[in-house]
């Protein structure tokens, strides 16, 4: 039976990866790289609310701004340390693609340095945290109580998502930001400053993901240093589903994921008596049907043409 | 413009790097000591003496879902391998080791990849990896290769294989699941639910506990869950209605610790699973997220059991757990005690082999495990290389002062249940 946790679990685990894949797409449609530091991002919203907690500050908005900030430096630290140098080189975004899966790595273990140095300043363990933080309080409704995480969630997820489409709706560096994923030539004759552009876009989207980060900690409650790469394959099926194009169809994948892994498999489970440890197994099988039935990258097969030229400068 | 951002990248980037190696260089210079290029190396010691130091591998969790536990581990090895040289020194003998470290990932591969490279660089003794699946994955590599495995805590009763080069310094969980039967049939539940992981260590667990439950004329329902997942709310559901719809009374939970304590904080919510008994294994003993108020007074108002492998009422081990204490702050995480052993076991073995290789290790160590007792208590063998007598304490979390800690209640001793505290 599908019973009301199951449908609750679906609404906060979709909004948590909702607002963890958005930017993944957004950093994608812009630059055509995909970048493996989004794992890192979330690692670091996480363990920004858990270990604000451990050091007493419980309040998860200061939490979830100090993780956007955060996320969106780191962010932009990397475009400008490694991404931007790379592409003035002329390399192929194969080759920026491959660099930021060093990055993740070199920043996975530096995670894991910092936080032994931490476990003996702080003398508690500090590689698998309870997150202890407070938002708004749990609400009964009946016999159904809802959890205060969960309205923090919906509200930050509401906030961020309306937040991102008026940025890229709505204001001149939106419009901008745009242009490039549009056409990266055209816009630098245009007047555009790529350089500046994109550096704003990485903040935004290292920023999103973070916050994201903190979102899925406060599902999962129990934060490591692995949280990040323990999701990531459900992020890029998300990101896959919505095409790495549309931000809409994103969205959904968000949602498709999150009930095959709640409500999909519990109604598995109770009529033919599927173990649950095929829950991962589901959650692929859902993404082959999802992109064989509906080809995300369009029809013929990739990305509609003007996606899949890339003028590039070489200098 | 372009070069100052360049310029300043590169700075940043420097200072990471700067930063990671300053790291490095102080947790090697910390512990570990330097590198020798072979397994036995002849230094002149300070006494004119000739000393000889042996490498000892470790395949650690350092990485992965046991890494909470695993960097504690860590630390427990350098600590147990500095300990062993002072006792050296201490006997005038002029032997040294030195302890090369590996991170396994908490995968079978990295910890096959760790006992290969180990192979290469002509180390003989390994200890670790830490979960049974991995012990599977190196037992035939260690087998032809003549590697001495000693595994401080793989506990599956399918890895007991008489005549291997795998040793286990822990009972097998043939017997655990026997005490956790008798606690559980004692505290007078009939019905339950177990809830396992579905690797080597859960399902071999799980299965044994229900042989030994329905012997005691309990039912006992197995529910897998698999182990390498992120979060576990959604097996949660349903498992509450699974719970809900069997009538159980009751959830035996046998996982890890971050997973554990990821299923318990999403049983805390749920309306069914709140309000049924809980019991575990080890595999949870020690975490410290249970400990947090939120998550322990529920555990502590469900009256939450657990049976743990431990020697009862050892000095050694008081002394072992301050000298833990002292040096990190935390409580010593589940089987370190055992680690800590096995690093003396390996070490005394290598001494009495009198040359270092494999075989002749194989074969010293369990006649130096018969005469040994240590922070773990009496570490005996028997034919398959496993603990031989092995006791279970019954554990649960209580307010302390104030605080909320791990307390053992009672134990499980030659098929006697015996509490010191009422549960």
């Amino acid at each position: 039976m599908v019973g009301v946790s199951e449908v609750l679990n679906t609404v906060q685990m979709g909004l948590a990866y909702m607002v963890i894949a958005l930017p993944l797409t957004l950093s994608y449609r812009v630059t055509q790289v995909i970048n493996f530091v989004h794992i890192i991002f979330i690692t670091l919203g996480a363990y920004t609310v858990a270990l604000l907690g451990l050091i007493g500050l419980t309040n998860v908005w200061i939490a979830l701004g100090i993780a956007f900030l955060l996320g969106g430096a780191l962010a932009v630290l990397d475009n400008v340390a490694v991404f931007e140098p790379l592409w003035r080189r002329g390399s192929d975004v194969l080759i920026i693609m491959v660099a930021s899966l060093g990055l993740w790595i070199f920043y996975k273990y530096l995670i894991y340095a910092v936080l032994d140095k931490l476990f003996i300043i702080l003398r508690t363990n500090t590689l698998s945290v309870l997150v202890r933080t407070e938002g708004f309080p749990s609400v009964t409704l009946g016999a159904v109580t809802i959890d205060g995480y969960l309205i923090d969630t919906v509200v930050t997820s509401v906030v961020v998502t309306l937040a991102l489409y008026l940025i890229l709706m709505k204001t001149r560096i939106g419009k901008a930001i745009r242009a490039i994923a549009d056409n990266q030539t055209l816009a630098e004759i245009s007047g555009i400053p790529r350089g500046r552009v994109l550096n704003f876009m990485w903040f935004l989207a290292g920023g999103t993901a973070a916050v994201g980060g903190v979102l899925w900690a406060l599902f999962q409650t129990t934060v490591t240093p692995e949280i990040g790469d323990q999701i990531i394959l459900q992020v890029f099926s998300i990101a896959v589903i919505g095409g790495l194009y549309s931000l809409t169809k994103t969205a959904l994948g968000a949602f498709i994921v999150s009930g095959t892994e709640n409500i999909v498999i519990a109604v598995l489970h109770d009529t033919f008596g599927l173990p649950l440890s095929f829950r991962p197994f589901l959650v692929f099988s859902v993404l082959l049907i999802v992109i064989l039935v509906w080809p995300p990258l369009g029809a013929g097969g990739g990305l509609p043409y003007r996606f899949r030229i890339r003028p590039r400068a070489r200098r | 413009m372009a070069l100052d951002t360049k310029a300043i990248g590169l700075l940043i980037l420097g200072l990471i790097i700067g930063a990671a190696i300053g790291y490095g260089a102080t947790a090697f210079t910390g512990g570990g000591g330097a590198t020798t290029p072979s397994g036995g190396t002849e230094t002149a010691g300070p006494q004119e003496q000739q000393t000889v130091t042996y490498k000892i591998g470790f395949t650690l969790p350092l990485s992965g879902q046991l890494s909470s536990i695993g960097k504690l581990w860590e630390k427990v090895a350098y600590m147990a391998v500095d300990d062993l040289n002072k006792m050296m020194a201490s006997y005038h003998l002029p032997y040294r080791f030195e302890a090369v470290v590996l991170d396994d990932g908490t995968t079978e591969e990295k910890a096959l990849q760790n006992v290969q490279t180990f192979a290469q660089q002509g180390i003989k003794v390994v200890i670790g990896p830490a979960a049974s699946s991995q012990v599977k994955a190196v037992k035939s590599f260690a087998d032809s290769n003549h590697i001495v495995i000693i595994s401080p805590s793989s506990t599956a009763p399918t890895l007991a294989i008489p005549n291997d080069y795998i040793f286990r310094n822990t009972g097998s969980d043939a017997l655990q699941a026997k005490a956790l039967a008798a606690l559980v049939n004692h505290e007078g539940i009939k019905k339950v639910v177990v809830f396992y992981r579905d690797d080597e260590y859960g399902t071999a667990f799980a299965d044994f506990f229900k042989k030994e439950f329905e012997a005691l004329g309990g039912q006992a329902i197995l529910l897998s869950y698999a182990s390498n997942l992120a979060d576990f709310a959604s097996e949660v559901a349903s498992l509450s209605s699974k719970v809900q719809s069997e009538g159980a009374e009751a959830v035996v939970l046998i996982s890890f610790d971050t997973d554990g304590a990821n299923i318990l904080s999403h049983a805390k919510d749920d309306p069914v699973l709140s309000k049924v008994r809980w019991f575990s294994g080890e595999g949870i003993h020690g975490a410290s997220e249970l400990l947090q108020p939120s998550l322990a007074e529920w555990l502590d108002s469900i009256n939450f059991l657990g049976t743990r492998p431990v020697f009862i009422s050892n000095p050694l081990y008081e002394e072992f757990k301050k000298k833990f204490e002292n040096l990190t702050g935390t409580d010593p995480p589940v089987f370190s005690e055992k680690l800590y052993d096995a690093v003396f076991l390996a070490g005394w073995a290598i001494v009495r082999a009198g040359t270092y290789d494999g075989e002749a290790i194989k074969n010293a160590l369990p006649e130096v495990a018969k005469h040994y007792y240590g922070a773990s208590g009496w570490c005996i063998l028997d034919k398959n290389g496993d603990r031989a007598f092995q006791d279970y304490s019954i554990w649960t979390i209580k307010q302390v002062g104030g605080e909320y800690k791990y307390v053992d209640i009672g134990t499980y001793s030659g098929g006697t249940l015996t509490f010191t505290e009422s549960p």
